[in-house]
């Protein structure tokens, strides 16, 4: 190995910032070892783990006998303890799957009530009238469908911040705008070198790196496995005409099909399409794709055809040839672990992922769980504590104080989009086109940001270019309240 | 006797009011924009004991950003020589969140309003509802594309500069509202290098390209936009888009009040501005969020005068 200094030592560091790698920092702090986690964007949840449905799924449609299902449900039996102890955001809402016709009423018959038995789930078939009864919104030409209990909507960005801000509190190391592009395999540890020239030292590192977990392999000369991108169109609608359900249609193979969420933080998410692409980076939005999803939520709740939208956003699923989740060692050593082709169920997985390579990783290294270990993260602050102030975001009545909370917090935002994940300011109607001048003062204020750096996401998002050099061109307003009349 | 010279209350102060008897107000107004500007000076001391309050730091709403600016003489006006009549508390920096209307129990209306101390009631015998909107930004007309900075309205630009900061080099204003256009020019002022465009069925005011816009292109920074211009898609490279194609009426904070909106999403208002409930008005944007529209004024004085106590 050529001689470097060393930046940081650590006995195990993770790759990927997303929902995966943020669950399984989580599991690792539990151990006696030092750990870190490398995320090149400036905030965690920047990849698919941010555009996604935000269901809590059962599995019951998951191929039995894979690890996906196996995992899927395992992490049924985690999640109630994981929403209590980093208090998430979550409801309960229950799935409807709805027939449209007579053909995919058997195929439900035939095939999904069977499956979802065989990985433990019992569906509870419904006739027409029991399901406009309990959804009136739903498409009265249905003939029939299940109940999934089980399934739940949840905040997939506070999710992924949790883990993160768990495993802080408990030792691990962040290191957000760290883009590696370099591994050396050692016989007893790894080199991993990043853009910024930082070299990190470790005796196993996590590829938890989603979309590019491959590139990343092939770093190490690990050329086992591809990964190729699946866009997820959506679109967001604060019209709920009442839906309080997750409202699915029979599958087809490719996907799980075009649904009608409800947003566990206000409004309904419609989507996603699946279009396999070719570019990791096309997160674009397109015409053909927004119809398709009008077309498929019409089916299920006509009303959403026309539903006003205030947002639209995409997603790239990060699919693998085995068609299953890639667990396991390198081919070209023990050391590099891939966390890999977690395609289209990665959150709702996500416990289970993080307990199963925490458990694979201290046996490897043979660790023992570290004596002081704090359970759950402190209580966010409550209520009464978030009224504090004035309405900044006026489309969502968000006020200084909860600003502030967030300025202020274990894992404060770098960016605006980080601001907008923890906060709910700047999703409403307008955007953050009115309040927008107000964050970035609150920025400069709280973190001492100079608005000409604050950027919108990704690096070399800025939103201001330059200071104006001639103020006196634009007409200031007096600041000046009125004063009473004569 | 700076305090009696004061118009902005404290918390202290308006519990002090609200323990003076049921009612305090005989007229509360949501929105310190244009049109209440104008139904404040048509009305003055006439209209009672009233209380304006605004979400923004200063009064004259969404078009403050922009004015003075040519061919807005009457708004600049109205805003540059405004005077809070006697009898009028100003509440800035105040948001209504709820309104409560009259009841049998209750015969004023309530608003809920949300300030720098927290949250309180304000009772009144009648409302106006002058809270106008915001602007539309391109997500809610779908446009397609990338997801990049540099995407904005007139308004966030406004503030850009007034804040002392560029928001781009290139821009390309979408629209030709008069509005659009005073925008346009501002920001070419401030250094910018400005393109206007606008759909071919605009209004007909000058713009440098026709044409519908199609596409948002580039990441992490806006660097193009596509317009569909006579049938052929035009790339124009900008890192600025400065999109002004309307408004959209302010009513999210009246979820579940009971005051009937139109289908287009705007307050339903008959004739005299009256809503469907007795003794709550609206008048401005919030009506009608045409951008070109020069209704405002007009509605705060026409409603100045029908308010019951109001002057005729
Ligand atoms: C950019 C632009 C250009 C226009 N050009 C003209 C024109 O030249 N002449 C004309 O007459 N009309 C024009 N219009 C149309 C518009 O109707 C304006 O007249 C004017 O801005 C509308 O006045 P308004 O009082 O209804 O709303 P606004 O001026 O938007 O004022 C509404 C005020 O209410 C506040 N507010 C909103 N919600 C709440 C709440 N829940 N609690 C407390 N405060 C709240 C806002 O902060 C804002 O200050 C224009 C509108 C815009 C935005
Ligand atoms: C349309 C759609 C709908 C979905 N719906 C659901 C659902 O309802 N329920 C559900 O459970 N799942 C759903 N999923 C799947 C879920 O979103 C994913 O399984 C999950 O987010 C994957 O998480 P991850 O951490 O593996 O990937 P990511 O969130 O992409 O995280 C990977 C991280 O690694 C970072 N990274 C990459 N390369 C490097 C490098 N070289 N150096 C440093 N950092 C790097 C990236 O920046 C990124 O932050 C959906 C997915 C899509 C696309």
């Amino acid at each position: 190995m050529e001689m470097t200094s060393i930046d940081l030592d650590v006995d195990i560091l993770v790759i990927g910032g997303g929902v995966v790698g943020c669950a399984i920092l989580r599991e690792l702090a539990r151990y006696d070892a030092s750990i870190a986690l490398l995320e090149q964007y400036p905030d965690v949840c920047e990849g698919t783990s941010k555009a996604n449905s935000a269901i809590v799924h059962t599995g019951f449609d998951a191929r039995p006998g894979t690890l996906e299902a196996r995992l899927l449900a395992e992490a049924r039996q985690l999640w109630p303890e994981v929403i209590a102890r980093l208090h998430i955001p979550y409801l309960q809402t229950g799935a409807l799957m709805v027939a449209l016709n007579e053909q995919e009423q058997a195929t439900i018959a035939r095939e999904i009530v069977p499956k979802a038995a065989a990985n433990g789930i019992t569906l509870q078939p419904l006739s027409r009238a029991e399901i406009l009864e309990a959804a009136p919104y739903v498409n009265e030409r249905i003939v029939g469908g299940v109940l999934v209990e089980g399934e739940g909507v949840i905040d997939p960005f506070w999710t992924t911040r949790a883990y993160c801000e768990h495993a802080l509190l408990n030792g691990a190391q962040l290191f957000l705008g760290e883009r590696v592009n370099a591994i050396e395999v050692g016989r007893r540890r790894l080199r991993v070198r990043t853009e910024n020239g930082k070299t990190f030292s470790a005796a196993l590192v996590v590829n938890a790196a989603g979309l590019w977990a491959d590139e990343v392999a092939r770093l190490a000369g690990d050329h086992s496995f591809k990964l190729t991108p699946r866009k997820g169109e959506f679109l967001i609608t604060e019209e709920d005409h009442g839906v309080a359900q997750i409202i699915l249609p029979v599958p087809s193979e490719v996907s799980k099909g075009i649904l009608v969420t409800p947003i566990v933080f206000g409004g309904v998410l419609l989507g996603p399409t699946a279009e396999d692409v070719s570019d990791k980076r096309d997160l674009a939005t397109t015409t053909a794709g927004q119809q398709r999803i009008r077309e498929g939520v019409g089916r299920l709740v006509p009303a959403m055809t026309t539903a006003s939208t205030v947002r639209q956003f995409a997603g790239l699923r990060a699919v693998s040839s085995t068609g299953d989740y890639i667990i396991r060692p390198s081919t070209v050593s023990e050391r590099l672990l891939h966390v890999a082709g977690i395609r289209s169920t990665g959150l709702s997985a996500s416990p289970a992922i993080g307990h199963y390579v925490g458990t694979l990783v201290a046996e490897t290294l043979g660790l023992r769980l570290r004596t002081s270990y704090r359970e759950a993260l402190p209580e966010p602050l409550s209520e009464a504590t978030h009224e504090d102030g004035e309405v900044v975001c006026l489309c969502r009545s968000i006020t200084r104080g909860e600003i502030l909370a967030a300025l202020r917090s274990t894992l404060p935002p770098q960016t605006l989009d980080g601001l907008k994940r923890r906060t709910g300011a700047m999703l409403g109607e307008c955007q953050g086109n009115l309040c927008l001048p107000r964050l970035i003062a609150l920025f400069q204020q709280e973190l001492g940001r100079d608005p000409l750096s604050l950027e919108k996401h990704a690096p070399g998002s800025r939103l201001l270019v330059e200071r104006l050099r001639h103020l006196g061109s634009v007409p200031a307003h007096s600041g000046e309240r009125p004063k009473r009349g004569q | 006797m700076r305090k009696v010279q004061m118009s902005v209350y404290t918390l202290e102060d308006m519990l002090l009011m609200e323990n003076m008897h049921e009612g305090d107000y005989d007229v509360a107004i949501v929105g310190a924009g244009l049109s209440a500007l104008s139904l404040l000076h048509s009305g003055g001391a006439a209209l009672g004991r009233t209380v304006v309050l605004d979400y923004q730091e200063q009064v004259g709403g969404l078009l403050r950003y922009l004015l003075p600016a040519d061919g807005f003489g009457t708004e600049w006006e109205l805003l540059r020589d405004f005077q809070l009549p006697p009898g009028v508390s100003l509440l800035l920096q105040t948001t209504a969140v709820g309104l409560l209307p009259a009841h049998d129990a209750e015969p004023t209306h309530t608003l809920v309003v949300r300030r720098r101390q927290g949250t309180m009631q304000l009772r009144a015998r009648q409302v106006v509802i002058a809270c106008g909107g915001v602007e539309r930004p391109r997500e809610h007309d779908a446009i397609p594309g990338t997801r990049p900075a540099g995407v904005m309205t007139p308004v966030l630009a406004l503030q850009l500069l007034a804040q002392g900061y560029l928001p781009g080099r290139r821009a390309l204003v979408y629209g030709d509202s008069r509005y659009a256009l005073a925008t346009a020019r501002r920001l070419a002022e401030a250094g910018l290098e400005v393109i206007t465009a606008a759909p071919t069925s605009g209004n007909g005011r000058s713009v440098r390209l026709c044409g519908t816009l199609e596409e948002i292109c580039g990441f992490p920074r806006l660097t193009a936009v596509r317009l569909l211009c006579d049938q052929q898609s035009v790339e124009v490279e900008v890192d600025t888009l400065i999109y002004a194609t309307g408004l959209l009426a302010g009513t999210h904070w009246l979820k579940g009040s009971g005051v009937a909106l139109t289908a287009a999403g705007t307050i339903a208002v008959d004739a005299h501005y009256r809503t469907n409930i007795a003794g709550i008005y609206a008048i401005g944007t919030v009506v009608r969020p045409g951008l070109d529209h020069e209704d405002s004024v007009r509605m705060g004085k026409e409603v100045a005068a029908l308010l019951p106590g109001g002057v005729s």
